[in-house]
């Protein structure tokens, strides 16, 4: 029954919906790399790019240098391996969106004068 | 083969630790963006509420983010009610805006709390839309505003958030604003066949039409609402000041200075 117990446990992440991932630094290892690719085709100076990158390389770091799953994610700190996988992965669909929305550009359209005060005026 | 089996059984039976552990190391991500000034004078007053300084400095700081992320679309950043952080977009970056909350590493805003509407009629984009959002992974809100008019069509938030379905509809049927590329834009809330949009500033508090059973004819009949009196012209000012206790009080919102030199 203990044994059992633990076969158990050691299936699952705790929860719904996300399987355990069977090699979590090969994956993110490929994410990390691809939004990092994403990434160079922005222009040097865009801030998303710069706080993205910094972000990514310091977790690519972790993962090159920490064999051990468990380890890896109390280094980052933020989940455990598969839930850092779905972070990877919204982050890659992002950048290769930002590339059409250009979200570095200047500001599209100037509020009207009287849009975001309140009490509104008369 | 059984190294791996035995990394994994250790790592299962780890679960049950890092499930408790999450509060403290969670938070250095937010703690990562430097901190700016801290806040203005503490509170004294016994029965003012007091704000945690720490809190509204990671707040201004993660406002003042957003906004170097995205300066094509972000117009202000503001605190309200001294530790509510709001997004002022323009109405073209709906989906880049929300999509950057949700799918960033430092923001990861999964959770559409709540859309809601807002009619001012003296102004000239008269609607504001308003996006709440919640982050379970940094236990923080933000929310997010856009305006538009009763002709101008809002990109639907939909793509981004499932969610957004039934409360762009729950928009739409109560403000009339329309929202391009929405799957199933009908009315929500209102019975069927009614028309108007009932949270308008404009729609007559007794409604355009009355309906009840008529005991001749045996079934409901709806006809335009006759009243004995002229009730609709509701005569709403008063000869006195309404909260005169504001007057002159603090005011609703903070902007948070965004560097200009980021949007060049």
């Amino acid at each position: 029954m203990q044994e059992f117990l633990y076969v158990d446990l050691l299936q699952t992440t705790g929860l719904t919906g996300l399987a355990v991932a069977l090699n979590p630094h090969h994956t993110l290892g490929v994410l990390y790399g691809k939004i990092l690719r994403a990434l160079q085709k922005m222009p040097a100076e865009a801030a998303y790019r710069k706080y993205t990158e910094q972000i990514v390389k310091e977790r690519a770091e972790v993962v090159k240098t920490t064999r051990d799953v468990t380890e890896l994610e109390h280094k980052i700190g933020c989940g455990q391996a598969e839930e850092l996988i779905l972070q990877a992965e919204n982050e890659l669909i992002l950048a290769r969106k930002m590339l059409s929305w250009k979200p570095w550009e200047t500001l599209v359209t100037k509020p009207v004068p009287e849009q975001w005060t309140w009490p509104p005026t008369k | 083969m059984a190294s791996c089996i035995l990394k994994r059984l250790r790592r299962g039976i780890d679960i049950a630790t890092r499930f408790k552990g999450y509060g403290g190391s969670v938070s250095t991500q937010f703690l990562r963006l430097t901190h700016g000034e801290a806040a203005a004078a503490a509170e004294t007053r016994p029965t003012v509420r007091k704000f945690d300084t720490i809190q509204r400095s990671q707040l201004t700081d993660f406002g003042k983010y957003v906004a170097e992320c995205l300066p094509k679309y972000v117009q202000k950043v503001q605190l309200t009610a001294g530790d509510e952080l709001e997004i002022l977009i323009a109405p073209e970056g709906v989906i880049p805006v929300l999509q950057f909350l949700k799918d960033h590493h430092n923001t990861q805003f999964a959770n559409l709390v709540d859309i809601a509407g807002m009619d001012v009629p003296a102004r000239q984009y008269r609607f504001e839309v308003i996006y709440n959002l919640l982050s379970l992974r940094f236990n923080s809100r933000i929310r997010v505003k856009t305006y538009t008019d009763e002709l101008t069509p809002l990109d639907s938030s939909c793509e981004v958030f499932k969610a957004a379905n039934w409360y762009e509809r729950e928009i739409w049927d109560m403000y009339g604003v329309f929202f391009a590329n929405h799957p199933d834009l009908r009315r929500i809330l209102t019975d069927y066949g009614f028309e108007g949009h009932p949270f308008r500033r404009d729609f007559p508090l007794s409604g355009y039409v009355e309906v009840r059973y008529d005991d001749e004819r045996k079934r409901v009949v709806v006809e335009p609402v006759e009243l004995a009196q002229e009730f609709r012209r509701f005569e709403l000012s008063a000869p006195w000041e309404q909260f005169p206790n504001f007057r002159g009080g603090p005011p609703v919102a903070e902007e948070v200075p965004v560097d200009s030199k980021e949007k060049k």
